[in-house]
């Protein structure tokens, strides 16, 4: 590593966006798993680390009925992957959680740092994609929402400003009779990034909601298929089209992860064993 | 996980004794070259091509010179040593030109690694980028040398046939029989390529290596995380032109291994930072992403096959073209070429057969040895195309292959007769084949039944061999001395690099003293100054050659016992027997005498005494091995063979291509098993790596033959949740009569054709030839959706590796 | 799991031209203070700074699990955690497995089931399991595949590992009342 930074831990969240607006080449540092790599590879060089970990603001994990569900941006995955509340309420985000990384990594690595890193094949974007994930930002103009679908902007690229930072995610209620499950396929069965990953979600009210990773340069959250589908009405026949159609609503590249033609395979198998295995629980 | 139950004849020889090092390790006690500190070391860091082939035009290090903390930079331009285990073609440092992207280009010396890794990154090189040799059938054209001074490179002639104003560092031949004729005259004929991409150890310490060199003499200190301490000392001492007593060579713990540590790597590089800084300590390590690409890998290949076969099943005739893909250096690289020619047709007996085995050089990753070299790729070849022919003749893979696989009175590839004592082809795969229940392929309605459940079940199995790849002159030995306790202290020159070798060793030598395996006293680490000489510790040749040496040198030790037993017990010495750790008279037991009471010589009540400390020795070279004839390949290669087989059951996915490995049967005549429990965990880990190079594994380079997948990120290996759910271990001991207790070594073999039987396997469940590795999920998929039956490439653009 | 308590008052200070941190942890249960450089990783904290060899770098960057060690009760990857970022930690290495002398449990299933060939992975499962223990003393075959998972091995094919940790459960619910 050739960074020679200094390290900051600020205790509240004032001094910490002062601090990152104030000094140019500053890092933020929550689990690390991903900023330590990009350090030892020398692709960024810091001279600012600012560790969020004694924010109050972001160790916060509760779930209020009604309101729903808060992730700090200090909350490690194995946190979530623990949670009965995500267990239960919100299963694509525990599957997904569950099958980031290893076990280890898990215990240092973010929910939010998983989002900031915006890689275009990260497992957590597409279930909190479906939840209607909204990202709270703190920066030197004050603190302003974006809702997930809207924060990438590219591969590694996200809305945020010089001297912002992420502080907590938020997903709304999800209630009785709110379903969603995510599947992923690697390259095997050890800790892998995803070839693609698909979460797939059914409110109550019947309507589809789909994410997925690694079929673009960012996540997506599929609207257009989502409208489609739900005009159509959830039914086999409509995921077995479902399944053909999703190829025109993705762009997946040949990387050295997976050719092109795979993942369009793959995006096709695991939107369809999702749907169904959605409807299937309705019975 | 089922563990075979297994049941020794002998006393200490078979039995499960926990391993000598494992104490240490488990503790954090063992002390690996990672581990070591030298007073005054610097720390090294390398700078690498950032092409495959370029023109070096300037190298300006003034930058990094002025950084405090740095005390020695090298180039090309400080050094003109030319290294290399079988040709001398491989600069420490590149000269003029790059031939991979990982060949170093300069390196530094410095107070602590940050210091040197900054001085890397203030080097300024331009280099003018030239087009590279992309794959074996370029270079076969030969319009761009790797090498343009390879008439002049100085290799082990007469065994190495380096081919002139070419690409080919050595073209090894073998043939026996009529070829024209016997596929002239056969039922049938069956021409097929296979082929299989660069792959890597992956040992978990990657390599390191310290060096001092003394600058008051000529002596050459080194520390390394290596196999071959003898080697090392030999090429050393050639390339800097000394004496091999002036190079000390210490191997402390070793982290792994599997071929890629031996011969020499870091150490030249070493030698010459550690000259330029003054003679301190220098070590150089190599970080994952180095150890992926700049230290060498198993070579890409690929295998044309020609058999013929008649109605009734008898094979007639084979020929096999084996292209390697060796990258920039020939290294270990043309003795794996040179293995195929001998066993490159597999365990058969076949008539008429022809190899021709080419190790090649282009501009990528260079390529060495590694576990059971040149096998596991030949065997991908030999053991697909067998099955391939069984399907086009309707007969029984199981039975097609025990019509011809090698039995006592056949012969070799090279001409060597199989008698009782090489071990029993047919009784392993007999053995596998049983424990799977084969009951014969699947038909193709069975199969479309099964797939409409999306899961399909499939079962194959595959033949093994394999002889240590060795000179023929091979060599090792053991010192064994008595210590005033009894014990005894065994000094051996092979490494123990986690396979056991210093615990089996010690059962050998217990067996035979009858002693307590507890009281041999043994080292893993190795001193070229104290320990005896051994080649190499590569091959599967330790428990063989070792094992002899062993027991060479208890029989001296205990004969020298008698021979002081006998003078206090006033018998002549052949009267005498030992056990328990003590010599005594067969007819009146109450004269006997302990080891511990002669170890340091007898003691009479009056003082004097006689004897002296107990020492003995045992040296073993290979017996009866000859150099192969270069045109005909005949003569005796081939010290032991340990064959075997395996046998999987899986199932695939249709859909994602996942392919789940339900179990593996892996049957080895071993002759002999020496420890259960440490031959149970060479086939467990042996079977996982084979299933690495099966399902997972393998090099990914760029059209610029930049490798895209130098780190754990995306070169991945199997993890705990990628084992066989079931892995049954058989053991069958015909004993070898020339063999330490009948035993044969099986270190790498677990490894070789794995992929051979997944591959057989896939077919079964899918009724698809693939013909290339890895059979990863996707590729299984995009051999699915093409609608062919046979798989000669599954990337998209048809180049095996290619992005 | 965040590890709040203080450090941001950080004491900064300049020795032979580096920035240096004052550190305090407890490492197998003696307390160490250091003033280290804010780069170094805890692994090169425990390696060169308080000459813990027993834990070991395969890949540095995380993937690989030879430098797990137990931090706060947590098995993590000490090559990608900042040393400074231990501050107020309790930290143990596989130094600190054995007690008044005596292997533990866990140690003597993974020599008895030969769990190990080369050993350098071994400290790190060593330490991926005994936190999983410490946390689950009776883990399903799933839950430490799971955890062991995080960590590679080249030599032994995993099997031996699974089994010295089952034998392990088995034998501190007998011995240690788990």
């Amino acid at each position: 590593m050739l960074s020679r930074f200094q390290y900051f831990k600020p205790h509240n969240l004032n001094e910490a966006v002062q601090y990152l607006d104030k000094e140019a080449n500053s890092f933020v540092l929550a689990g690390g798993t991903d900023l330590m790599i990009l350090l030892r590879r020398n692709v960024i060089n810091a001279e600012h680390i600012v560790d969020i970990k004694a924010l109050p603001e972001t160790g916060v994990f509760e779930y209020t009925e009604g309101t729903g569900l808060k992730i700090g941006a200090a909350v490690v995955v194995n946190r979530v992957v623990d949670s009965e509340v995500v267990n239960s309420r919100y299963r694509a985000l525990h599957q997904a959680a569950a099958s980031l990384a290893s076990f280890q990594l898990r215990n240092r690595a973010t929910v939010v740092g998983n989002i900031c890193n915006a890689s275009p094949g990260a497992d957590l974007p597409p279930a909190l994609l479906v939840y209607d994930a909204v990202v709270n930002i703190a920066g030197p103009q004050g603190t302003r929402q974006v809702p997930l679908h809207q924060f990438f902007t590219g591969v590694k690229r996200t809305v945020l400003q010089h001297g912002e930072l992420v502080v907590s995610v938020e997903l709304p209620e999800s209630g009785e009779g709110d379903k969603s499950i995510y599947l992923r396929q690697a390259r095997l069965r050890g800790h892998d990034l995803a070839t693609v990953g698909v979460a797939a979600r059914v409110k109550p009210d019947g309507k589809v909601a789909i994410g997925i990773a690694a079929v673009a340069p960012t996540p997506l959250r599929l609207f257009a298929l989502e409208d489609q589908i739900n005009a159509r009405g959830l039914s086999q026949e409509t995921i077995e089209w479902a399944a053909e159609e999703v190829k025109e609503h993705i762009h997946p590249i040949t990387d050295v992860r997976s050719s092109a033609a795979y993942r369009l395979q793959m995006a096709s198998v695991l939107l369809k064993r999702c749907l169904l295995a959605l409807i299937a629980k309705e019975d | 996980m089922a563990k075979a139950e297994y049941k020794s004849k002998y006393k200490r020889v078979g039995q499960r004794y926990d391993r000598k090092d494992a104490r240490e390790k488990v503790t954090g006690q063992a002390v690996y070259t990672y581990d070591l500190e030298l007073p005054g070391m610097l720390y090294a860091r390398c700078l690498l091509s950032p092409y495959a082939r370029a023109k070096i035009v300037s190298i300006d290090t003034s930058k990094a010179k002025a950084l405090p903390g740095v005390r020695a930079i090298l180039t090309g331009e400080d050094s003109d040593i030319l290294v290399g285990l079988y040709m001398q073609d491989k600069r420490v440092l590149s000269r003029g030109v790059t031939r991979y992207q990982g060949d170093v280009v300069a390196a530094v010396a410095a107070e602590d690694e940050e210091t040197a890794e900054r001085a890397i990154s203030l080097i300024d090189v331009v280099y003018e980028p030239l087009e590279p040799v992309h794959d074996v059938d370029e270079a076969l054209e030969g319009k761009i040398l790797v090498h343009e001074d390879i008439n002049e490179l100085k290799h082990y002639v007469g065994v190495f046939f380096p081919q002139k104003d070419s690409n080919i560092a050595s073209w090894n031949k073998s043939k026996k029989g009529d070829l024209e004729k016997a596929f002239a005259e056969s039922d049938l004929v069956v021409e097929n390529d296979f082929s299989l991409p660069a792959v890597a150890h992956v040992p978990m310490e990657t390599h390191v290596s310290i060096v001092q060199a003394d600058p008051f003499s000529n002596k050459i200190k080194i520390w390394s995380s290596a196999q071959s301490p003898f080697a090392i000392r030999q090429i050393m001492a050639d390339s800097f032109g000394v004496s091999e007593s002036d190079v000390e060579v210490h191997i402390p713990y070793v982290g792994g291994g599997f071929g890629g540590k031996a011969g020499i790597h870091l150490e030249p590089l070493a030698t010459l930072l550690s000259k330029a800084a003054g003679g301190l300590p220098v070590k150089v390590r190599a970080t994952r992403e180095q150890e992926f690409n700049q230290l060498p890998t198993r070579a890409g290949m690929r295998g044309r096959i020609k058999t013929a076969a008649n109605k009734d099943g008898k094979i007639t005739a084979m020929q096999a073209v084996y292209d390697w893909d060796s990258g920039a250096y020939a290294d270990y690289g043309v003795n794996v070429g040179k293995t195929a020619v001998y066993s490159g047709i597999g365990p058969y007996s076949i008539e008429n057969a022809c190899i021709d085995s080419k190790t090649i050089y282009t501009n990528k990753v260079f390529s060495t040895a590694y576990r059971g070299f040149g096998h596991l790729e030949t065997h991908w070849s030999i053991e697909r195309q067998i099955d391939i022919l069984s399907q086009k003749l309707g007969i029984d893979p199981y039975e097609f292959r025990m019509m011809n696989l090698l039995e006592p009175g056949d012969k070799t590839m090279s001409g060597e007769v199989i008698t009782e004592s090489s071990g029993n082809p047919k009784e392993c795969l007999t053995a596998v084949v049983k424990e799977i229940g084969w009951t014969g392929r699947k038909t193709e309605e069975e199969r479309q039944r099964e797939w409409k459940t999306g899961k399909v079940r499939g079962k194959g199995f595959a033949m093994l061999q394999k002889a240590p790849a060795m000179p023929a002159n091979t060599a090792t030995s053991v010192v064994m001395q008595m210590n005033g306790d009894g014990h005894v202290k065994m000094m051996i020159g092979a490494v123990d690099m986690g396979q056991g070798a210093i615990t089996a060793l010690s059962q050998i030598a217990a067996q035979e003293l009858d002693m307590p395996i507890e009281d041999i006293e043994i080292s893993a680490q190795i001193d070229t100054r104290s320990n005896p000489y051994d080649w190499n510790t590569v091959a599967s040749k330790l428990t063989f050659l070792g094992g002899n040496a062993v027991v060479k040198a208890s029989h001296e030790l205990l004969h020298k016992m008698k021979v002081i037993a006998g003078q206090v017990l006033r018998t002549d010495p052949e009267n005498l027997l030992h056990a328990n750790g003590e010599i005594y008279h067969p007819h009146n037991p109450n004269r006997r005498l302990s080891y511990k009471d002669i170890a340091l010589g007898y003691m009479y009540p009056d003082g004097s005494g006689i004897g002296g400390p107990l020492i003995a020795s045992g040296s073993v070279v290979a017996d009866g091995l000859t150099n192969l004839h270069p045109e005909t390949g005949q003569g005796n290669p081939a010290a032991v063979w340990t064959f075997g087989a395996h046998a999987v059951e899986i199932e695939v996915d249709v859909e994602t291509g996942s392919v789940t490995v339900l179990k593996v049967a892996s049957a080895f005549d071993v002759g002999q098993v020496i420890n259960e429990k440490l031959i149970y965990g060479q086939i467990c880990g042996g079977v996982l790596q084979g299933l690495g190079s099966a399902l997972l594994e393998g090099y990914k380079f760029n059209k610029d033959e930049k490798l895209m997948n130098p780190s754990f990120t995306d070169n991945k290996i199997p993890t705990m949740k990628d084992m066989p759910v079931e892995i049954v271990p058989i053991y069958i001991e015909n004993p070898q009569h020339n063999g330490p207790l009948g035993a044969r070594g099986v270190g790498e073999h677990p490894m070789i054709s794995v992929p051979s039987a997944i591959g057989n396997a896939v077919y079964d469940a899918l009724g698809i030839n693939f013909h290339v590795l890895p059979l990863s999920p996707e590729a299984i998929v995009l051999g699915i959706q093409s609608g062919k039956k046979s798989i000669l490439c599954t990337d998209v653009d048809c180049l095996p590796g290619r992005l | 799991m965040d590890n709040n308590k203080d450090c941001s008052m950080y004491t900064e200070h300049v020795d032979s031209g580096k920035r240096k941190v004052t550190l305090s942890l407890t490492v197998n249960g003696h307390q160490v203070v250091r003033d280290v450089d804010p780069s170094m990783s805890l692994l090169h904290f425990l390696r060169d700074n308080i000459k813990l060899f027993g834990t070991k770098e395969a890949c540095g960057e995380g993937e690989c699990g030879a430098c797990t060690i137990i931090m706060n009760g947590k098995a993590v990857t000490s090559c990608i955690v900042l040393a400074v970022e231990a501050e107020g930690a309790q930290i143990t290495t596989v130094e600190g497995l054995a007690k008044d002398g005596k292997l533990s449990i866990l140690q003597e299933e993974f020599i008895s089931e030969d769990a190990l060939q080369c050993g350098y992975c071994t400290p790190g499962f060593l330490m991926s399991a005994r936190a999983l223990l410490d946390s689950n003393p009776n883990p399903s075959d799933e839950e430490i595949v799971e955890v062991l998972s995080g960590n590679l091995c080249r030599c032994t094919g995993y099997i031996p590992i699974l089994n010295a940790v089952k034998r392990t459960i088995e034998r501190e619910q007998k011995e240690l009342g788990r």
